[in-house]
């Protein structure tokens, strides 16, 4: 029996409009979180994300449909983004502000983390998640909102499952201080 | 780096977390939080971290899945329409094709038919008084050298007098 990845698989290779329209009305939202985790920003991202589907069009033959397609797609966005962020070079993931990201904290924009929280410790992360270096917020968010594991996250990210979990370590202790010392 | 006892067991909620935990060191975990407070407290505190994570909600753009799909329709288009293009190239290549299988034809044949054409016109050196060097040379000029021009000028002919085009 064929696989929902071996259909998309299918789909993709016959560029096939009615699995596109599906894909993008799944996983659209999800890959804004993504992009925005990256970018650190929520103007752009809808460039980047028109650009992603563009490439998931011309290239989806290569997903061969025998791993899920999440990680696959969110390599195919990253890629887009760090093309991106080499063309216009005051965007980097590996280095934080001080570097030259110009995040919205940076430039002055609301945090697009401040503006999406919709509980109250959503609103304590907001700031910290806005501070930390996206390389951080990028694991975390892989991790606990798309629910990928360590070797599906050092697929998309090109960085060995050690490092990966090392980021997720580190992301999570920076957050974390925000609600130590007090009971829940 | 030495890890004292909690950060030890803090550690592993951290591994615990990010799904990179063993099974025997989970019980070990679980056995542990079940009498450490402040093991305790940092696991709960993690856990609202990552409760905390999951309550952001981004808002799309209205047209935003109607102005990719409209994107992906037109590349689509442009990529058929390029389609043509590319069959083109195709049967231009399968023409070359054509005309070198053409020539290579003709050219076997021309050399076959000469070699019989030689043979023939030696028997026939002896009755009309002919010498060998006489015939290869009416063979050459008179049936190898215009079958080997015929040959060649399915080559440099254009494609529309080819007739194969």
């Amino acid at each position: 029996m064929e696989s929902d990845t071996q259909r998309i698989a299918l789909g993709l290779r016959q560029r096939d409009a009615a699995v596109l329209e599906t894909l993008v009305e799944q996983y659209q939202y999800r890959l804004v979180r993504y992009l925005v985790s990256l970018l650190g920003r929520r103007d752009g991202v809808d460039d980047w994300l028109q650009e992603t589907w563009l490439r998931v069009l011309e290239r989806g033959g290569s997903y061969d449909g025998h791993s899920r397609f999440e990680p696959w797609l969110f390599r195919v966005a990253r890629n887009i983004a760090l093309d991106a962020m080499r063309k216009r070079p005051m965007f980097s993931l590996d280095s934080n502000e001080e570097d030259g990201v110009r995040s919205s904290h940076a430039s002055g924009e609301p945090s697009p983390y401040v503006l999406a929280a919709r509980t109250e410790d959503a609103e304590r992360l907001a700031h910290s998640l806005q501070t930390l270096e996206p390389v951080y917020r990028e694991a975390l968010v892989l991790r606990f909102q798309e629910d990928l594991s360590l070797q599906e996250i050092s697929v998309i990210v090109g960085a060995p499952v050690s490092t990966v979990a090392s980021r997720i370590y580190r992301g999570l202790a920076t957050l974390r201080g925000q609600f130590e010392g007090e009971t829940a | 780096m030495i890890l004292d006892h909690h950060e030890r067991f803090q550690r592993m909620i951290d591994e615990s977390l990010a799904g990179a935990i063993s099974a025997e060191k989970e019980h070990s975990l679980r056995e542990h939080l079940a009498t450490c407070a402040p093991c305790l407290e940092y696991l709960r505190a993690s856990n609202r971290v990552v409760a905390g994570l999951s309550g952001f909600s981004f808002e799309l753009t209205p047209t935003l899945n109607a102005r990719v799909l409209a994107a992906l329709k037109l590349r689509a288009q442009q990529g058929r329409a390029a389609q043509p293009g590319r069959r083109r190239f195709m049967r231009q290549h399968n023409v070359r094709f054509k005309v070198w299988a053409a020539f290579a034809v003709a050219l076997s044949m021309s050399i076959t038919g000469s070699a019989l054409v030689y043979q023939v016109a030696k028997l026939l050196t002896v009755p009309m008084h002919f010498d060998t060097a006489q015939v290869q040379a009416g063979v050459l000029l008179f049936w190898l050298l215009p079958s080997f021009c015929a040959a060649l000028c399915l080559l440099a002919a254009p494609g529309e007098n080819r007739g194969i085009a």
